[in-house]
């Protein structure tokens, strides 16, 4: 049980620096690699808190389809 | 000065109503509401669907996902609107 | 892109969109549903037009399809929705019935697919509506995007 309180711990921690970085990033794409981390890493603590179906749309929406989106927007606005 | 005494005075409301919520939180897994148990004892019966998520939402809860699916439609709607190609500029 | 993400393209792909149907079609067993599977089913399309290029994706995936299945999804869904009005609407009628009817025993149990009336069938509708809206809004940015210059 502890080691399930010291994820629950680690996990909001890495988010909270997740989204440090992806403001201080001043290359974009960089930031946006940061917001999929993010994500990625929001989706960890949706399972961990014994919501997969949220876990499941949070990691396809958040990680892949918002990424990809950012990219290619990024990549139209030639600030690579 | 007075501009940083604003973002001085608004930052701590804000810590000492998350700190409150953080405070008075139910324990997790006690909602206060008794509308959980009626679903959990009885959408197996009722929608004949093992996942209770899935029976909310498309069953007890069917106008939420209905306004979702508006929600999508409009947004995919107004994106192909702006980002189509045109046949008068389809040249360059 | 790159001969690398090329070739884990073409592996993973076929099993992202795969895995995408199972959770659309599995909805009303296992954790998931219709927008959590449409939503991974359109991210291996998005990894498709990342890797590929939009141009050789719309070869074969057209934005007009794209706009019909959309819309079939939500006609599905909607008419679904109206079909239970003799009750209410959004009643699942088809508990009971010899289409999806069985109904599972009380509890925890593995439970069959033949179950959970007009959920399955939502999830389907549903299902269709996500996957081609996610992907005709990426397929669509990355064809504007593509067209100001340089492709892939």
């Amino acid at each position: 049980m502890i080691e399930l309180q010291v994820l629950h711990a680690i996990v909001p921690l890495l988010i909270v620096v997740c989204a440090v970085l992806v403001a201080r990033f001043k290359d974009l794409i960089s930031a946006v690699i940061a917001l999929a981390a993010l994500s990625l890493l929001l989706a960890l603590e949706f399972y961990l808190l014994q919501a997969p179906d949220v876990a499941i749309a949070e990691a396809g929406i958040g990680a892949a389809i918002t990424t990809a989106i950012f990219v290619i927007a990024i990549r139209a606005t030639k600030r690579t | 000065m007075l501009r940083k005494v604003a973002i001085g005075l608004t930052l701590i409301a804000f810590g000492v109503m998350f700190f409150a919520a953080a405070v008075t939180i139910r324990p997790f897994g006690e909602p206060p509401s008794a509308m959980d148990d009626y679903i959990i004892e009885h959408s197996q019966q009722e929608t004949g669907a093992n996942n209770a998520v899935s029976a909310v939402v498309f069953d007890y809860r069917g106008y939420d996902t209905l306004g979702e699916a508006t929600i999508l439609f409009a947004a995919a709607t107004a994106v192909v609107m702006l980002f189509r190609k045109r046949k008068d500029e389809a040249s360059d | 892109m790159s001969k690398i993400v090329r070739t884990v393209a073409k592996l993973l792909t076929p099993a992202i969109l795969l895995f995408g149907l199972y959770v659309i079609m599995h909805g009303h067993i296992t954790p998931g549903g219709g927008f959590q599977g449409g939503a991974v089913f359109a991210s291996g399309v998005a990894l498709l037009i990342v890797a590929f290029g939009a141009g050789r994706v719309e070869q074969f995936l057209k934005e007009h399809q794209l706009s019909m299945l959309e819309s079939g999804g939500g006609l599905l869904f909607i008419g679904l929705a109206f079909a239970g009005l003799a009750t209410a609407f959004f009643y699942n009628f088809l508990v009971g019935s010899p289409i999806f009817g069985h109904v599972p025993a009380f509890g925890p149990n593995p439970g069959d697919i033949w179950t959970g009336g007009t959920i399955p069938l939502m999830n389907v509708a549903v299902g269709m509506k996500v996957i081609a809206g996610l992907s005709a809004i990426v397929l669509v940015m990355a064809l504007a995007s593509s067209k100001q210059g340089e492709d892939e």
